[in-house]
Order: C-alpha cells, then sequence, then structure tokens
C-alpha cells in the first residue's frame, strides 16, 4: 500500500462532509497538517461518540473504499475505543476516546481550520502525545512541544 | 485542559534553533506538499498483518500493544 496522500485527506473530508460526520485529525497526522514537519504513516482521525455519526461514518467508509463486512461495519457503530482500518485504500485509525482529552465537544471548539480539514487545536495533540506516555511519544515530544510554542508565538 | 496541564522539556539552544528553523521553512511549503514530505510507508510486524481491528477502550488497545508488538517499535508505555 502506498503513504498516505493529499489527495486521499480530500476524499475524507469530502465524504465526510457529505454526509454529516463530525471527526477532528488528531495525532501527528493532526500536527503535520498544522505545519508540524515531520513523518507519520496513517491519519488518525477523533471521531464524535454517538449513534448517527456513527453510522454516518460508516457509509462515509464505504463510499472512499473500505471494504467492511457486516461484522467490521457494526464494530464501528458500536462507538469502540479505536478502530484500526487496513482494509481500505489507505490506513486510517478512527480514534473515538483519545488519551488526554475529557470530550469530543471542547476539542471541537478549540478546532483549527485547515484547507476545510478540521484539525485538533496543538495543545490537544500535545496532550494527548503526552498522556498515551509511549516511548515513541517521549523520545518525540520535545520537538513537538517546541512545535506548538512556535506555532503559538506566531499568532 | 490548559497549557499548564502540558509538561515541558528543556531543549539545548542549538538544537531549538534548527527545529524552529525547520519549523519556519516548512510553514513556507504549500500543505499538498509538506503532505507529501511527511506521510511515508513502513511495514510494521503485528500491527500491519490485519485488516481491521477494534478496541472497546484505548486502555485495552495499548495492553494488546504491549503484550502482542515488538519493544523497538515503541509502542510500550514507560
Amino acid at each position: 500500500m502506498a503513504a498516505f496522500e493529499y489527495r486521499q485527506a480530500q476524499e475524507i473530508r469530502d465524504a465526510f462532509k457529505r454526509h454529516g460526520v463530525k471527526y477532528l485529525f488528531i495525532g501527528k497526522s493532526g500536527a503535520i497538517l498544522l505545519g508540524y514537519p515531520d513523518t507519520t504513516q496513517d491519519a488518525d482521525l477523533f471521531i464524535e461518540k454517538n449513534a448517527p455519526n456513527c453510522e454516518m461514518l460508516v457509509q462515509s467508509l464505504l463510499d472512499i473504499g473500505f471494504q467492511l463486512t457486516d461484522q467490521q461495519a457494526q464494530e464501528v457503530r458500536r462507538e469502540k475505543g479505536i478502530v484500526q482500518l487496513k482494509n481500505g485504500p489507505f490506513d486510517l485509525d478512527l480514534i473515538f476516546a483519545p488519551d488526554g482529552i475529557e470530550n469530543f465537544d471542547d476539542a471541537w471548539k478549540r478546532r483549527v481550520d485547515v484547507d476545510g480539514f478540521p484539525v485538533c487545536d496543538i495543545d490537544d495533540i500535545v496532550l494527548s502525545k503526552q498522556t498515551t506516555n509511549r516511548q515513541k511519544d517521549k523520545e518525540s515530544l520535545p520537538r513537538l512541544l517546541s512545535f506548538r510554542n512556535w506555532l503559538k508565538s506566531r499568532k | 485542559m490548559t497549557f499548564a496541564s502540558i509538561i515541558t522539556y528543556m531543549v539545548e539552544p542549538g538544537v531549538l534553533r534548527q527545529w524552529q528553523e525547520e519549523f519556519e521553512a516548512a510553514a513556507k511549503r504549500p500543505l499538498k506538499q509538506r503532505m507529501r514530505y511527511a506521510f511515508i510507508r513502513t511495514y510494521k510486524p503485528v500491527l500491519d498483518d490485519a485488516p481491521f481491528r477494534a478496541f472497546d477502550t484505548m486502555e485495552e488497545y495499548r495492553q494488546w500493544c504491549e503484550k502482542n508488538l515488538p519493544d523497538w517499535l515503541g509502542y510500550g508505555r514507560i
């Protein structure tokens, strides 16, 4: 499978908008949209956790080309903690309850719009990475936090 | 959530300056180009071996990662 591309981010944006899915880019993919120069493998989306939103999410994923079985679609509808998809045109992590963020509504109010892509505020991205407390995040956090400080200083 | 919740780190001034130059340079590139440089594809053992995984909670996912993924991938918690 090839790496995630701008065109595919557009497909997410357009399909989710068409179906009215409420979501935010989060994690390193979110930071990259905000301007952070680094590398990552997949896109992470923070999905608002409610039944109608998850139903529209399933429809959007099918539109984009994810091959969901009935059982897998049902898992997405059940508003899990996290769903990892590697059965479509690109890899996608759907996160319903990210570490360090109390609720979707607050994160939504703080969101940043980048070319029509709704992205978590950099503070939410940093805090989520810190709360996860993984080795790979610990190594990258000083640079990410420096980016956060640089970004905030420009406003 | 406030910025006070975020842990800060000490970074050497020379390193910090270099990072800031990278941030400035990236800001001059269009989003499409930044994304082309940012997203890469490498095989991650175990993690990439199933087309679909779902976990009821993030904690359940973290525990699965710690139990099943090679340590060198860095998914283990500190």
